[in-house]
């Protein structure tokens, strides 16, 4: 989950109203937001990734205004019609990013900290919403740099325009091959020859999406007036985007103007909120609550939200960055927050059910205290091992291998087809402890099917130089007659990688093959650094003691 | 202290009786146990002030290199005189026959004799016998001593001319041997000799250690979970650790261009692909939700990734999917995959658990009742309850346990009722509210481990005595 760092005082004051760190400290958690550390006047919190208007502390500070009852309700959102800020677009943009839509903000004042929080949510906003910038992506410029109206259109990619942190003028391609942003989100415009470019009315480039802006308009904090444009392969996504950059802009005391968006399937965006009418009962409902209509409207208020009663129903007011609200169930949430997680107390359901456990875990049970009171250690293993462990140093055939891609370790790569050689492997990480040595395992293994077959294998192993053959047989039908009532049988086998020619059987049972049982292999055991006699068998315990 | 005694101390005290001073050895011999049994037996009665023990040093001697030559040849200062027997001569003269470290002992050791007198001419130092020289004393020690080491050979007056041949470069070769002489103390002395053999034992002596074969345990707190969860009403489901994406994401409206589902994060099998997917229905059903609730092309090909399960609910949500229960509390429990670096809090796998509660009138209070119950009957008795975020639940909780020797907070399970959005297209009706997490975590508060991959380490020393701290 994302993470935000904030500043308490600066919290305090965004939220007004009196309130000390400890309300502020004590109340985050039940916005949803964990605290993650904790300095003297910092807090980290992690925040949800469908709330980016937590990305910054004014969208916090406007959560906590709510739900600590400072500042209730749907906040208002004024937007001038007036003015002549218009952006044509260009049908050339349809087969590369076909939506620009964006937000002329002004007499507003960016501190440091302020461009901070911005460049935040920014990123946020990029990576989740944006899908790394694919789906959308964000441009912030100065206002005051810029002649209207601006033209969303296309370029050829040896375009030339100096770049946002730069003084010198590179070509399109220049900017995708040196630079970090462009090597890393150039894969986005794919192989067009045609790129987008915004320009103004003098000709100049103002942005290359979604790599990067222009140097001509940089944001600084002398900076008053703001030009917001988002551009994108989804309408409904960067307007979505573009809601929360208004908000939080709006919390850093900006005021609006539209900027009209023309051409090419594209249109002024519209930030009128949405309305859900429904019932209290069903809410409280699947609460186990019993509160009137008022008091859920009331709870909705508090989360920031819209309400009224209308009639018997709740008419409910969604702003246009709450995007993450779907439906009713969203609203259920919304109400259990303003209620108070802390003041919805667990309650105990009267229906009564009688549990079960599966039985493939009754009969695993079943085997493990079998095993233990035989004298063996259970161990466990991943069942995503290495190449290393399960083919190489067995000295198997590796053919029927399944790999997992991109596996961020080394010993995780294959699945298993067999326990055994995981056991080895402990065996070989305990060498220096006191013998006999004397573990099983029981799990999930592997194999080609359609497309794949899992089964559940026990194995088991005793190392000491005292062990040998007739011990482990003696174990397995033991425990096979014992648990299950089954009688096994060995039969001679010319020869098996893991174990010592003349020394290794099939286990039967039914005259059906279950398993191999042996001594293990002398190379094996030098391979695995083991340096005392092993005996070990494997069965397949579906179609023996369960399906 | 107790005073029974083992047998073997009760064999040394009776020998002791009889012969006041005895060594380890004889104690041994006399006894016929082994010098191991005599060694402990007399540590035991030292650690009891029955015995007492003195340590004595005894030396032995024999020849060394240059001790054998001189023993053959004679001392330097013997061949010396020998030279000058028929005559001074210079040093120059001596030197052709006396070279090196046996030319300066030579001199230092005949003048110190008082055998030669050493002149100064003008042709250089002549040297001269004194008088008619006897067998001094060094020669006679030298000739006590052979290759072979012995001891007791010597007179009192012999300690000189030993330490002085013992400086003398590789003369001497001395062995030290201690040897431990065992007697009885004051109290030893006076142990009843009859009550010692009332076949009695020692029955507060330290035993060795035994090793228990035993259940994982991590394993032990998986069955400690199940076995809870099957208390509360649960029923427990299985199914593959291998799953098509489309169970583990597209059935969960999780959108295919999301984060959580690139090669990062998730364990994609090479060249797998699902043959049969779900139902026709439930395909288009779901296909047609992503497409409402994303607005994206669902491609099926996508979901037709094998991964393996990035959670149990992929087995829960086809279980509710097919079986479509009106009622019902279920759980699936076990091995889930994420492709994360290892580190002391992540694994690459590891147990998840996940209950489900489906009816008709249950509610969320519920869900965290049932929740409460079941960490009480674990061992875990302060709870609250936080919101948070899970994409597939709404209104989604994490649960918050505090533990007394941490003295903090810890996230464990998390909860929520499934999204319409999950539900609906997989014509499940009823609401269905899970709840689950991670087990790896509360078995690392039960057994007081703070590094999670010590669990599949499989070491033994830490097998055999891993024990339960809460």
């Amino acid at each position: 989950m994302p993470v935000v760092e904030l500043s308490l005082s600066r919290l305090q004051k965004l939220v007004g109203k009196n309130t000390n760190k400890k309300q502020i400290l004590d109340t985050l958690p039940f916005l949803g937001l964990d605290i993650e550390s904790l300095g003297r006047n910092t807090v980290r919190v992690e925040y949800s990734p469908n709330r980016p208007d937590y990305s910054t502390d004014f969208g916090i500070a406007l959560g906590l205004q709510g739900i600590l009852g400072i500042s209730k309700g749907i906040l208002r959102l004024n937007i001038r019609k007036q003015g002549n800020y218009e952006i044509k677009v260009d049908s050339s943009t349809s087969k590369v990013r076909p939506f620009v839509t964006g937000i002329i903000a002004r007499n507003g004042s960016l501190d440091d900290k302020a461009v901070k929080q911005i460049i935040n949510m920014q990123e946020d906003l990029h990576f989740g919403l944006g899908r790394k910038r694919k789906k959308s992506s964000i441009g912030v410029h100065d206002l005051d740099r810029i002649s209207f109206p601006l033209k969303y259109t296309t370029t050829s990619r040896d375009h030339r325009l100096v770049p946002l942190n730069s003084t010198k003028e590179s070509s399109i391609s220049e900017i995708l091959r040196d630079s970090e942003v462009g090597r890393d989100y150039g894969s986005i415009l794919g192989q067009s020859a045609k790129v987008p470019i915004i320009t103004d009315a003098k000709g100049q480039t103002i942005s290359f999406p979604p790599i990067i802006n222009a140097a001509l308009t940089t944001v600084t904090t002398k900076t008053k007036n703001l030009l917001v444009e988002v551009t994108g392969i989804d309408k409904q996504s960067a307007e979505d985007m573009l809601s929360v950059v208004v908000v939080i802009l709006q919390g850093a005391g900006f005021q609006f103007s539209q900027l009209k968006v023309s051409g090419s399937k594209n249109s002024t965006p519209n930030f009128a909120p949405r309305s859900i009418v429904f019932d209290a009962d069903p809410v409280n409902k699947i609460l186990g609550l019993n509160i009137s209509g008022s008091m859920l409207v009331s709870c909705l208020k508090k989360c920031r939200l819209g309400a009224v009663m209308k009639g018997k129903k709740i008419q409910c007011t969604i702003p246009r960055y709450r995007f993450d609200i779907f439906g009713g169930m969203d609203i259920v949430e919304e109400v259990a927050l303003g209620y108070g997680i802390d003041n919805l107390k667990p309650a105990w359901p009267a229906s009564v059910h009688i549990g079960e456990k599966n039985a493939t875990s009754e009969r695993l049970d079943s085997i493990s205290r079998l095993m233990t009171g035989l004298g063996f250690m259970e161990t466990l293993n991943s069942t995503l091992t290495s190449e290393q462990i399960l083919y190489e140093m067995t000295n198997r055939d590796s053919s029927q291998i399944i790999s997992v891609a991109s596996s961020k370790s080394q010993e995780h790569t294959i699945l298993r087809d067999l326990i055994l050689p995981g056991l080895l492997e402990n065996l070989s990480k305990n060498i220096h402890e006191t013998y006999p040595q004397k573990f099983f395992e029981s799990g999930t293994v592997f194999s080609k099917g359609s497309p794949i077959k899992e089964t559940t294998n026990l194995a088991c192993v005793s190392a000491s130089e005292e062990t040998n053959f007739s011990e482990m047989k003696s174990i397995l039908q033991s425990l096979l007659r014992i648990g299950f009532s089954i009688k096994c049988e060995t039969k001679t086998l010319s020869g098996h990688a893991l174990f010592s020619q003349g020394r290794v059987a099939e286990i039967t049972v039914n005259k059906k093959t279950v398993g191999y049982i042996g001594e293990l292999d002398s190379k094996v055991l030098e391979n695995f650094k083991i340096r005392t006699r092993v005996v070990g068998f494997e069965i397949k315990l579906n179609g023996l003691i369960f399906d | 202290m107790s005073h029974v005694l083992h047998d073997i101390e009760k064999q040394i005290i009776k020998l002791l009786k009889s012969t006041p001073n005895l060594t380890e050895e004889q104690l041994a011999q006399e006894t016929k146990l082994s010098m191991d049994q005599i060694r402990r037996g007399v540590e035991w009665l030292r650690q009891k002030n029955l015995a007492d023990v003195t340590e004595i040093s005894h030396f032995t001697y024999a020849l060394g290199k240059n001790g054998l030559d001189a023993k053959k040849n004679g001392l330097p200062e013997r061949r010396l005189v020998t030279l000058v027997q028929n005559g001074p001569k210079t040093f120059d003269e001596i030197r052709s026959s006396l070279q090196g470290l046996d030319f300066n002992a030579a001199i230092a050791h005949a003048k110190k004799n008082d055998w030669i007198n050493i002149e100064k001419t003008d042709t250089g130092s002549m040297i001269s016998l004194k008088q008619e020289t006897t067998k001094s004393s060094d020669e006679y020690v030298i000739s006590l001593l052979d290759i072979e080491p012995v001891a007791d050979v010597f007179r009192d007056e012999d300690a000189k001319p030993l330490k002085s041949l013992m400086e003398r470069p590789d003369f001497i070769i001395q062995h030290e041997k201690k040897t431990k002489t065992v007697s009885l103390s004051e109290t030893g002395k006076n142990i009843d000799l009859e009550k010692l053999d009332s076949g009695a034992i020692d029955v507060e002596a330290d035993v060795p250690h035994v090793h228990a074969a035993r259940i994982h345990p991590l394993k032990d707190t998986i069955n400690e979970i199940r076995e809870t969860f099957v208390h509360l009403g649960f029923s427990e489901i299985n199914g593959n650790l291998s799953q098509s994406s489309f169970w583990n994401f597209d059935a969960l409206f999780t959108p295919q261009d999301h984060p959580a589902r690139e090669l990062q994060d998730t364990f994609y099998l090479k060249d797998l692909n699902a043959k049969q997917l779900a139902t026709p229905t439930q395909i288009k059903n779901v296909s047609n939700a992503h497409k409402k609730g994303w607005r994206y092309y669902w491609d099926i090909q996508e979901a037709r990734k094998m991964v393996l399960r990035t959670h149990t609910t992929c087995v829960t949500i086809k279980h509710l999917a097919d079986k479509k229960p009106d009622e019902a509390r279920i759980f699936s429990l076990g091995r889930v995959f994420r492709n994360e670096k290892l580190s002391f809090k992540h694994l690459a796998e590891f147990n998840q658990v996940e209950g489900v509660v489906v009816g008709k009138h249950i509610t969320l209070r519920d869900l965290m009742g049932i929740q409460k119950e079941f960490y009480r009957k674990i061992g875990l008795t302060k709870v609250k309850f936080w919101p948070t975020f899970f994409p597939y639940t709404e209104p989604s909780l994490q649960s918050m346990v505090y533990n007394e020797k941490l003295g903090k907070w810890i996230e464990l399970f998390g909860m929520g009722i499934f999204r319409p959005e999950v539900t609906k297209p997989l014509g499940i009706t009823k609401p269905v509210l899970a709840w689950g997490g991670g087990i790896e975590r509360i078995a690392m508060l039960k057994f007081g481990l703070d590094d999670v991959r010590e669990f599949y380490n499989n070491n033994l020393s830490w097998l055999r005595t891993a024990t339960k701290c809460q």
